[in-house]
């Protein structure tokens, strides 16, 4: 069952069209992500969902409801984390979770929600004296007191450090858990591909493509880049490029004296093999990584464009 | 009923925890109406001066002169000298006002009056030679056997029964000021709210923005209540101002003038865009009402082109107000109580409606 249903929106600024005629429709305790770059249209799209911007043509429905009629019905089945999570300075967590719990007829206890967040023992802190990682968790906490049935969050870990993201991670699997549909925008495909059912991607205000993350993945061209520096003399970087040229998964390698580029369809293949041959000559390797497949990839695998951030 | 409750915690404690609003609604009307209390306070006791009496030569004329000298409350007779060298040295060491060479003898019937020359033109000389000129006319009537044809009946006219001291005016005065700079200036919170998008987030809910709107006007009028007390207390106790209050003319003046001027900081918050754009238009507003209705002096005392400002302006209607029921004890019984709550009501009924129009028309809070 859909318990959202959103056909043909339009809206545009001015002579800027943000957003063209976008359809999709999302399931009960799906977790549902739109991606895509700055200015694609991403927050207008949820805000216009959200009933902050008012579409200029287009249908969105939650279940049977819809903002002209059932407004206030719709606000209470929603939790809606914004990009820029607005707060009150001089007011704690605990304050906030208990102004907004006074919004709704029904809630989710107080405690249950700090301690989803991780905000327990910052509770009694005013938010101006919280961190940028404890805001963004005290937002998904407001998002969530009413006991929505339906979670929009806004790129919810842009500007976190790695940890802090790990932790948000957390936080989205255990609302999918509870069977809660959530409907997420990011920046990253790594966190996309953790924690999507589907993707959106959707560029210049129109959808590009929506599918399950590993599909989108298949899709993609597999090639990764691989980079490898070693520690001593350049024969060894010499004699790894002649081994690695005769893996048919190798496509490409760059040269620069100890360093090596290598294009791979199977990483984990085409680095045994090399760890094998350095092992058995007594090569040192001094630096190894393989770039993580970015949103920019998938995107310009999609549309053949240059990535506009 | 718990949102309401809810949202009114959260006004107090935020305003609790804000130290400007502490500083700008209490501590300076304190320091202010402190500073003015000090300065002009004191002016309206009896006019005193003190006078050195030289009587070279007492004699029946002298003595009687002298006595009505001593008698009047105006002149302190501070020095009795014999010598009129000796007065002028006191004047010129600026010791007495000025002197009163009494006559030699009863034929010589002159009356010398010394006073130091920088000081020829002063309120203080002027007061002392019309005293002094008039004990001499009558003892000139006395002299001839006459009584007074024409006399000047001194009374003071007030609009109640009890008189408006200086101290009283003052504190009156600046009451009305704390708390239209509370509605004035209160509403920063708004734009700055607005600016931080807590309003959109707050849209984002199924909040009655209404009760939100509501609960913050309580929190001020509460707050305004500190400020009477406050102001008040330290007026009567520490200045000897006199309250005579109507209750409930007090009642309905202070909640008709706080919720106007709470109506023009929402007009002003309607068209600012910023918090600095805020506060740069109402510290307009506030300077020119602070100066112009009446606050620290009366308005009687400014030049006449000016009065018809200070006759629109709502803070001189809302200072008149709380000086009727304050200090006159006039009820809500009194036409000119319903006057100036009526011309205060049509500035924030003006201001709120043309405020609420600005929101609509730029759509900051379009209501769905």
């Amino acid at each position: 069952m859909h318990v959202l249903e959103v056909n043909h929106l339009m809206k545009s600024f001015g002579t800027v069209q943000a957003v063209q005629g976008v359809s999709f429709q999302v399931k009960q305790g799906e977790v549902f992500t739109i991606i895509g770059p700055n200015g694609a249209g991403k927050t207008t799209t949820l805000e216009m969902i959200e009933g902050l911007v008012p579409p200029d043509q287009g249908e969105i429905k939650f279940g049977e409801l819809n903002w002209k009629k059932n407004g206030d019905a719709i606000k209470k089945k929603i939790g809606v984390q914004p990009q820029l999570s607005a707060m009150f300075d001089l007011l704690t967590p605990s304050e906030h979770l208990q102004l907004f719990a006074s919004f709704y007829d029904k809630n989710r206890p107080e405690e249950e929600i700090l301690k989803t967040v991780n905000l327990t023992e910052h509770k009694d802190k005013q938010v101006r004296n919280l961190s940028g990682g404890q805001r963004q968790r005290l937002a998904i906490g407001l998002a969530m007191i009413g006991d929505p049935e339906i979670i929009f969050l806004d790129e919810p870990t842009t500007g976190l450090d790695p940890q802090a993201r790990r932790n948000l991670w957390d936080i989205i699997l255990r609302l999918k858990n509870l069977d809660k549909t959530i409907i997420l925008t990011t920046h990253y495909m790594d966190e996309a591909e953790q924690l999507s059912d589907r993707v959106c991607i959707i560029d210049q205000g129109e959808i590009v493509t929506i599918d399950q993350p590993d599909s989108l993945i298949k899709r993609l061209t597999v090639e990764r880049e691989v980079r490898l520096s070693f520690l001593e003399h350049e024969e060894a970087a010499i004699n790894s490029e002649k081994i690695l040229n005769k893996l048919t998964v190798v496509s490409r390698i760059d040269r620069d004296s100890t360093e090596l580029k290598i294009w791979t369809e199977d990483p984990e293949y085409t680095l045994l093999e090399l760890f094998n041959y350095t092992k058995q000559q007594n090569y040192q390797v001094d630096q190894i990584s393989i770039r993580e497949m970015s949103l920019e990839d998938v995107f310009i695998e999609f549309t053949g464009k240059e990535w506009r951030d | 009923m718990n949102q309401f409750k809810q949202m009114f915690l959260m006004h107090l404690k935020m305003t609790f925890r804000e130290k400007q609003a502490w500083f700008w609604g209490l501590f300076f009307p304190v320091i202010l109406m402190v500073i003015f209390m000090l300065i002009f306070a004191d002016s309206d006791d009896e006019f005193e001066a003190s006078v050195a009496v030289v009587e070279e030569n007492p004699n029946e004329v002298s003595t009687a002169i002298s006595d009505q000298i001593e008698v009047i409350p105006v002149l302190n007779v501070d020095h009795q000298l014999e010598s009129q060298s000796e007065a002028e040295q006191l004047i010129k060491d600026q010791d007495v006002t000025a002197a009163i060479v009494l006559p030699q003898s009863e034929e010589d019937s002159d009356v010398l009056f010394l006073v130091n020359a920088e000081d020829e033109q002063s309120t203080t000389t002027q007061v002392v030679s019309g005293v002094l000129s008039n004990i001499v006319q009558q003892m000139n009537l006395q002299v001839v056997g006459a009584s007074e044809t024409y006399a000047v009946d001194f009374q003071t006219v007030t609009t109640g029964e009890h008189e408006l001291s200086y101290q009283d005016f003052l504190l009156t005065g600046l009451i009305a000021l704390a708390v239209a700079q509370g509605g004035l200036f209160g509403m920063i919170d708004l734009v700055d709210m607005r600016r931080k998008g807590l309003i959109k987030r707050l849209r984002m809910t199924p909040v009655n923005m209404s009760l939100f709107g509501l609960s913050d006007m309580m929190m001020r009028l509460l707050f305004s209540v500190i400020q009477i007390f406050v102001l008040a207390l330290i007026g009567v106790f520490l200045f000897n101002a006199t309250l005579h209050i109507n209750i409930l003319g007090l009642v309905v003046l202070f909640i008709v003038g706080a919720l106007s001027f709470n109506a023009i900081g929402y007009f002003i918050s309607s068209f600012s865009k910023t918090t600095e754009a805020y506060m740069g238009v109402a510290n307009i507003f506030s300077f020119l009402m602070m100066f112009l209705s009446g606050i620290f002096f009366p308005i009687e005392m400014m030049p006449e082109w000016l009065h018809p400002v200070a006759h629109v302006l709502p803070l001189t209607y809302f200072a008149e107000g709380l000086r009727d029921t304050m200090v006159y004890s006039i009820g809500i019984e009194s036409s000119a109580v319903w006057f100036h709550i009526g011309v205060m009501a049509l500035w924030g009924i003006v201001a709120y409606i043309i405020g609420s129009w600005l929101y609509r028309r730029n759509s900051i809070v379009a209501t769905r």
